[in-house]
C-alpha cells in the first residue's frame, strides 16, 4: 500500500515536473518561448469584447491565470484584470514604467519596472510579496545613434522600448537588466541566487528549457546559462555596427524549440542556433532591417517580422527557407503568436493583424481609434508611417520626438494573448483590447 | 456694318479679354504665405511662384519640415486654379484657387495621401530659389573611376563614370554590395579639385579632391560616412 502511494506521488511529481506551469501565464505562453496557444482562436473579428483604460501607453503583453489577464502599464502600475468583463481587480504601483510582461507562478506574479526593481506580487490581491532592486535599469545607449546628431553626443535608444520579461522554473525567476546582468532570484523569498554579468543591457526576455537559460545582450552576444549556477555554457557573437550603433544587438526574445534556438537580431538576422553548442544552423538576412520580435515556432515553422521593411516571415524551421513572405503597412515589434489556426500580430501602426498561418494572407485587421485619427499625419494615406514627414531631422531631439509621435498613434507592441477564443493585447493608446 | 458704339463696345471688350490673362498671371506671382491645417497640428506654408521665359517657376519653404527653397514641379496655371507638386521625397502637392480679390489661395495641401486645407495670403514679389546645376568637370576626370569601401562588416565597390555635356558634367554611379544599386544622380560639381556626386534621392553622396591621379575623399551613406579612394579603372 505505501508502495503504491509513493508510486502515486513520484509519478504526479514527475507530470508536475513536465508540465509547463500554465501555457498563458508568461510572455510568449510558456517558459521556452514557443509563442503558440492551443484552444480556439477568434479567425473572423465579431467585436470589442471590452477596453480597459490605464494611464499611459502599454506596452506590456498580458499574461492569463485563473481569469485574471496580468499586465504591466507604462504608467507605473501593474494591473490584475478580470478576463471575461474588462473589469479591474486590483492595481499596485511601481516607481517607474512597466514596459516588460509578467510571470505568474504558485499565486505570484512576477514583473520589473524601470524604476531598477523587480516585484513579486500576490496574484489574488496584489499585495506585495518582495521586491529586489536590480544595478538600475537604463536604455541602450551610444555616441552618435542612428546616425542621429551631434555625432559625438551618447543618445538612449527610443526604440529600447522593452523591459526584460521574466520566466520561473526549478524554484527561481530569471530576468535580464538593463544593468547588464542576468538574475536569478528565489521566487519564494527573492533572494539572489546568481547574476551572470553581459557587456550592455539585456532586455531580451530569457527563456528557460532543460536547465538552461538562453538569452541575448545588447553587447552583441547571445548566451546560455547554466540555470542553476549561473555559468555560461556557450555564447554566439552576432553582428555589430562600431559606426552608428545601428545593426548590433539581440532585443528580441529567444523561442527554444526541439533542441533549437530561435533569436531576431538588430543586425538584420534571424538566427537558428543549436541548444547544446550554440553553433549556428542558419540564418535568414533580413536587409539592414532589424528583427525585434520574438519568433514563434509552430509545426516545423518559424513565424517572425521585421522593423523597417514590415515583413511577415514563415520559414522552415530546420533550414530556414522562406515559406510565406507577405509585405507588411508598417513596422512590427510585437511578436506573433501562433493559435489553433490563426497568427496574430501587432503593428506599429495601430493595427492588430490576424492572418492565415499556412497563407500569411490578412483574415481580419482591427485599428485602434487614435490610429484611425492620424493626428499630425503620424501616418500616410495608406497607413504606412510617414517617415520623410516625420524623420525629417536627425538633430537634437527632432528624432526622438517623432519616435514619440509614431507611437503615440497607438502602436501595438504588445505580443498578443490567446484564452478561450479571445485576443488580448496591449496598445500605446493606452488601452488594453479583447476581441472576439 | 457695326454702329459706331457697338464698334467701341467690341474694342473695349477684345482689350479687357485680352489683358485679364495677363492680370490673372500677374495675380498668381508673387510670395505666398499661409498654413495647411493639418490634424492636431498647422504647418507654415510659404510658395514663391513666377514666370520665367513664358514658363511658370517656383519654390516652397515649410520651416516644421525642413523645407526651404524646393523646386516646385508640375505647375499648372489656369486662373483662378494653381496647382503643383514639390520636388522632394515628402511627396507634397498644392491644388489652389485664387480668391479674394486676388490676394487669396486657398485649397488642398496633400501629402502622402493625406489631405488637409491650406489657405496663403500674397505677401509681396516673387523670391523664388533655384535649384544648384551641375557644372562641367576636368577633361582629366572624364572616363570611369573605381574604389571599395566597407561598411556593416562587408566590402561594397564603387565605380563613378564622368561625362561632360554642354549643360554640365553627369555621372554614372553605381554601388556593388549585397545587391547591385544603380544610384540615380542629381547633381555632379566640380569646384577647384573638390568633386561631388550626389544622389539625393538615394541619399548618397561622394565628395573627393582630385590629387596625384586619385580620387581622395568619403562616400557618405544616410548617416554613415566612411573613407573612399577611387582611382582611374583600368
Amino acid at each position: 500500500m505505501t508502495m503504491k502511494i509513493s508510486g502515486i506521488l513520484i509519478l504526479f511529481a514527475a507530470l508536475c515536473a513536465a508540465t509547463p506551469i500554465n501555457a498563458q501565464s508568461m510572455f510568449r505562453g510558456d517558459a521556452v518561448h514557443s509563442g503558440t496557444y492551443t484552444g480556439p482562436a477568434p479567425r473572423q473579428f465579431h467585436r470589442v469584447k471590452w477596453k480597459f483604460p490605464t494611464g499611459d501607453r502599454v506596452i506590456s503583453s498580458p499574461v492569463f491565470k485563473d481569469n485574471v489577464i496580468y499586465f504591466g502599464g507604462d504608467d507605473g502600475i501593474v494591473y490584475a484584470v478580470d478576463a471575461a468583463t474588462g473589469h479591474q481587480i486590483w492595481k499596485r504601483a511601481t516607481g517607474g514604467p512597466v514596459p516588460a510582461s509578467a510571470a505568474v507562478a504558485d499565486g505570484t506574479v512576477y514583473i520589473g519596472s524601470y524604476d531598477g526593481k523587480f516585484y513579486a506580487f500576490k496574484a489574488q490581491t496584489g499585495a506585495l510579496k518582495w521586491k529586489f532592486a536590480t544595478d538600475g535599469e537604463r536604455r541602450f545607449e551610444a555616441k552618435g545613434l542612428h546616425g542621429w546628431q551631434p555625432k559625438n553626443q551618447t543618445i538612449a535608444d527610443p526604440f529600447d522600448i522593452f523591459l526584460s520579461s521574466p520566466v520561473v522554473g526549478n524554484g527561481a525567476v530569471y530576468f535580464g537588466s538593463g544593468d547588464g546582468n542576468v538574475y536569478a532570484l528565489d521566487s519564494a523569498t527573492g533572494d539572489l541566487r546568481w547574476k551572470f554579468k553581459t557587456g550592455d543591457v539585456v532586455h531580451a526576455s530569457p527563456a528557460l528549457a532543460d536547465g538552461v537559460l538562453f538569452v541575448g545582450s545588447w553587447d552583441s552576444y547571445f548566451y546560455a546559462i547554466d540555470a542553476a549556477t549561473g555559468k555560461e555554457k556557450w555564447r554566439f557573437h552576432g553582428g555589430e555596427d562600431q559606426t552608428i550603433h545601428n545593426q548590433v544587438g539581440f532585443q528580441s526574445s529567444p523561442a527554444v524549440v526541439n533542441g533549437m534556438v530561435y533569436t531576431g537580431c538588430r543586425d538584420s538576422n534571424l538566427y537558428a542556433l543549436d541548444a547544446a553548442t550554440g553553433k549556428e544552423k542558419w540564418r535568414f538576412f533580413n536587409d539592414l532591417s532589424w528583427v525585434i520580435t520574438s519568433p514563434a515556432v509552430a509545426d516545423g515553422k518559424v513565424f517572425f517580422a521585421t522593423s523597417d521593411s514590415s515583413l511577415y516571415h514563415v520559414v522552415d524551421a530546420n533550414s530556414g527557407k522562406p515559406i510565406v513572405r507577405q509585405q507588411g503597412k508598417a513596422y512590427m515589434f510585437s511578436s506573433p503568436v501562433v493559435g489553433s489556426d490563426v497568427v496574430f500580430i501587432g503593428v506599429l501602426n495601430g493595427t492588430l493583424e490576424a492572418r492565415d498561418p499556412k497563407t500569411g494572407d490578412l483574415l481580419w485587421d482591427f485599428k485602434v481609434e487614435t490610429s484611425k485619427q492620424n493626428n499630425g499625419w503620424v501616418l500616410t494615406g495608406d497607413r504606412k508611417f510617414n517617415v520623410p514627414f516625420l524623420f525629417h531631422s536627425n538633430w537634437r531631439e527632432a528624432p526622438l520626438v517623432a519616435t514619440d509621435q509614431e507611437i503615440r498613434i497607438g502602436g501595438i507592441y504588445s505580443s498578443p494573448l490567446v484564452v478561450n477564443g479571445v485576443v488580448y493585447f496591449g496598445s500605446a493608446d493606452g488601452f488594453v483590447y479583447a476581441l472576439e | 456694318m457695326i454702329a459706331a458704339g457697338a464698334r467701341v463696345r467690341l474694342i473695349a471688350v477684345l482689350i479687357v479679354a485680352a489683358v485679364l490673362p495677363c492680370r490673372a498671371e500677374d495675380a498668381i506671382s508673387g510670395r505666398w504665405e499661409g498654413s495647411a491645417r493639418i490634424p492636431d497640428d498647422e504647418l507654415t506654408v510659404i510658395v514663391d511662384l513666377a514666370q520665367q521665359n513664358g514658363a511658370w517657376v517656383g519654390s516652397i519653404i515649410i520651416p516644421g519640415l525642413g523645407v526651404k527653397g524646393t523646386p516646385l514641379t508640375d505647375i499648372k496655371v489656369q486662373s483662378p486654379d494653381v496647382s503643383f507638386t514639390v520636388k522632394s521625397p515628402l511627396g507634397i502637392e498644392l491644388n489652389l484657387r485664387l480668391l479674394d480679390a486676388e490676394k487669396k489661395l486657398t485649397g488642398n495641401f496633400e501629402q502622402a495621401g493625406n489631405h488637409a486645407p491650406a489657405t496663403l495670403q500674397k505677401t509681396g514679389p516673387p523670391q523664388v530659389e533655384y535649384p544648384p546645376r551641375s557644372t562641367p568637370v576636368a577633361t582629366e576626370l572624364e572616363g570611369e573611376w573605381k574604389g571599395d569601401y566597407e561598411m556593416l562588416g562587408y566590402t561594397r565597390h564603387v565605380s563613378i563614370k564622368f561625362a561632360n555635356h554642354p549643360d554640365g558634367a553627369t555621372a554614372d554611379f553605381v554601388v556593388v554590395g549585397r545587391k547591385h544599386n544603380v544610384l540615380p544622380v542629381d547633381l555632379v560639381t566640380q569646384e577647384d579639385d573638390l568633386v561631388t556626386v550626389d544622389s539625393r534621392e538615394m541619399g548618397f553622396t561622394f565628395e573627393g579632391r582630385l590629387r596625384d591621379g586619385k580620387l581622395t575623399g568619403a562616400i557618405r551613406q544616410a548617416a554613415m560616412e566612411t573613407p573612399l579612394v577611387l582611382m582611374r579603372a583600368k
